[in-house]
C-alpha cells in the first residue's frame, strides 16, 4: 500500500517536470516556427504566382488579402468580411457584415495597420474595437488573398483543407479570375510515405493545372495507368510544342488516381471541387454586396 | 559495478566495442529504414546523440529517487521528454531537415538503445561516466548511422552528400530498406573480422 503511494507520488512530480520542459522549450521555440510557417507560406504563394521571391514580383502586381469572420450577436450568426478599401495610397480595411441571404447588414470602417492586419490576434482586437460591444467575433480560418495586375484581377490564392485518407490535407490554390486552377500546393499531409503522399509529386497535383471551372464541377478520378507521354510533361520541363500540346488534350480530362492511393486521390479531389465551389460563391456575393453599396476597393 | 574507465574509453567503447548498430544489434528499425544517404544518417544521429546524453544524464542524476518498480516508465518519459525537446528545436530552427526527418526524430522514444543504456549503465553509475557513455553510444550510433548511409548513397544512387561523384546509379536496390539489411550485416561481419584479427595478432604476441 505504502509503495502505491509512493510510486503515484513520484511519477505525478515527474510528469509534471517533464511537463515544464517540454512547455519551456515551446515557449522558447514558438517565435522561431511561426516565422518558419509564415515564410514557408510567402514561398508556396509566390511559387504559385510564378514568382521566384517577394523581390521579383513586379510593381504593378499587388496582393489584397480578404480574411473571412462569423458575427455571433442577439440576432443570431451571420458572415462578415475585412476587405481593405479605398483606392491608391489611401487603402484603409472595412468590416463588411452579411447576413445568410447575401445581403448587407452593416458596413465599419477598422482602423488597423496593413502589418497587424496580417496578424490574427491584433486583427481580431481591431474589429472588436470598430464593433463595439454586444457582439461576438470568430475567425473562420478563411484568407483570400486577391492578386491584381494594373488593378485587374490576375488571380485569387486560396487555401483548402479537407479530409484525406486519415488526417487532414491541406492545399493552397491559385484560381484564375474565372475560377480555373491556376495551380495547387499541398501546404501540409499526412498520408502515407510511398502511396498517399504521392500527392505531393508534380506528375499528380499537376494534373490540376488549367482545368476549368466547368469541368472542375463534374471532375471525376479514374483508375487508368497515367499516360507515359502526360506524366513526362507534368513533371516538367517543357521541351517542346508536343509537350504543350499533350497538356492541352489532356486538360479538361479526368484526374488520373495514384496507384495504391484511390482514397486520397479521390480526397483531394473532391476537397479540391469543394473549396473552389464554395469560393466562387462566396466570393460572387461579396462582389455583388460591394457594387449594390458602391463600396470603393482597390481590387 | 564499479567504473574503473577513463571518459575516452567510454566513449570508444560505445563507438567500437559496443557499437549500437554493428555490436548490439540495437534500434536496427530506423538504421535500415533512414540511412539511405549519408546526410539523413548524420541528422537522426544527431538527434539521436542529444537524447542520449540528455536522458543519461538526467537518469543518473536522479538515480537514488527512482523507485525501482517504475524503473522503465520513468525512463520513457524521460526519452519521451528530450525528444520532445529536440523535435520542437529542429522544427523550429532546422525547418528544410526537419520536413524530411520529422516522423522518424518522433520515433527515437522507442529505439532501444536508449532504453538499454539508461537501464545498464546511466543508473548505476555517476553522472560524469553516464555523459561520456551516453555520448559514446549516440556517437556510435552516428558513425554506424553515417557509414551505413555512406555505402548505400554511394551504391544506390552514385553520390555522396548530394555531390555526383560516379556519375551513374550502380545498384538502385541499395536505397530501398531491405537493401539495408544487406549493408547492416556485411559491416557487422566487417567489424567482427576486425575483432577476431585483432584478437588473433595479440595471441601471437604473448
Amino acid at each position: 500500500m505504502k509503495n502505491i503511494f509512493t510510486i503515484i507520488i513520484r511519477l505525478t512530480l515527474s510528469c509534471l517536470v517533464a511537463a515544464f520542459v517540454m512547455g519551456l522549450f515551446f515557449v522558447l521555440t514558438s517565435k522561431a516556427k511561426k516565422h518558419n510557417e509564415h515564410v514557408n507560406e510567402e514561398k508556396t504563394m509566390y511559387s504559385l504566382l510564378g514568382y521566384k521571391d517577394v523581390a521579383s514580383v513586379p510593381q504593378t502586381v499587388k496582393l489584397y488579402a480578404v480574411y473571412r469572420y462569423i458575427v455571433t450577436d442577439l440576432k443570431g450568426k451571420s458572415i462578415a468580411y475585412l476587405v481593405p478599401t479605398g483606392q491608391g495610397a489611401s487603402v484603409g480595411f472595412s468590416f463588411i457584415t452579411l447576413d445568410l441571404d447575401g445581403k448587407l447588414i452593416d458596413q465599419k470602417p477598422v482602423t488597423v495597420s496593413a502589418d497587424d492586419a496580417a496578424e490574427q490576434e491584433s486583427r481580431d482586437k481591431a474589429i472588436k474595437v470598430a464593433l463595439g460591444s454586444g457582439k461576438e467575433i470568430a475567425y473562420a480560418e478563411d484568407k483570400t488573398i486577391i492578386v491584381t495586375e494594373n488593378g485587374a484581377r490576375t488571380a485569387y490564392l486560396i487555401n483548402g483543407k479537407f479530409p484525406g485518407f486519415k488526417a487532414s490535407i491541406s492545399v493552397m490554390l491559385a484560381l484564375k479570375p474565372d475560377f480555373g486552377i491556376r495551380g495547387m500546393a499541398i501546404v501540409e499531409h499526412e498520408e502515407d510515405p510511398g502511396l498517399g503522399a504521392e500527392i505531393e509529386k508534380k506528375y499528380f497535383k499537376n494534373q490540376f493545372i488549367d482545368k476549368s471551372f466547368a469541368a472542375l464541377k463534374t471532375l471525376d478520378v479514374v483508375k487508368e495507368p497515367l499516360p507515359e507521354g502526360y506524366r513526362k510533361s507534368l513533371e516538367g520541363p517543357l521541351d517542346n510544342a508536343d509537350d504543350e500540346k499533350i497538356l492541352q488534350q489532356y486538360k479538361d480530362h479526368a484526374i488520373y488516381a495514384l496507384t495504391g492511393a484511390t482514397i486520397s486521390s479521390r480526397s483531394v479531389t473532391n476537397g479540391v471541387k469543394g473549396t473552389v465551389a464554395k469560393f466562387a460563391y462566396r466570393i460572387n456575393i461579396l462582389d455583388n454586396v460591394l457594387k449594390e453599396q458602391n463600396i470603393v476597393v482597390p481590387f | 559495478m564499479a567504473n574503473d574507465k577513463s571518459s575516452m574509453q567510454l566513449v570508444a567503447n560505445g563507438i567500437l566495442k559496443e557499437n549500437p548498430i554493428f555490436r548490439l544489434a540495437l534500434s536496427m528499425c530506423p538504421a535500415v529504414g533512414i540511412s539511405t544517404t549519408v546526410m539523413n544518417g548524420f541528422m537522426l544521429g544527431v538527434a539521436v546523440l542529444f537524447v542520449q546524453v540528455c536522458s543519461s544524464l538526467t537518469i543518473s542524476t536522479v538515480k537514488n529517487f527512482i523507485h525501482p518498480r517504475i524503473r522503465i516508465p520513468t525512463y520513457t518519459l524521460t526519452i519521451a521528454t528530450w525528444v520532445t525537446v529536440i523535435d520542437m528545436v529542429l522544427a523550429a530552427y532546422m525547418p528544410e531537415a526537419y520536413s524530411k526527418m520529422g516522423i522518424f526524430v518522433k520515433l527515437i522514444v522507442a529505439f532501444a538503445i536508449i532504453t538499454m543504456r539508461l537501464e545498464m549503465f546511466a543508473c548505476k553509475e555517476p553522472v560524469g561516466a553516464s555523459f561520456w557513455d551516453g555520448l559514446g553510444m549516440g556517437m556510435g550510433f552516428m558513425i554506424g548511422m553515417m557509414t551505413i548511409g555512406l555505402v548505400r548513397e554511394l551504391l544506390g544512387s552514385g553520390t555522396i552528400l548530394g555531390y555526383d561523384v560516379l556519375g551513374f546509379k550502380p545498384l538502385l536496390f541499395f536505397i530501398l530498406p531491405s537493401a539495408g539489411f544487406f549493408v547492416v550485416g556485411l559491416m557487422m561481419a566487417f567489424f567482427n573480422y576486425i575483432e577476431i584479427f585483432y584478437k588473433r595478432q595479440k595471441g601471437f604476441k604473448s
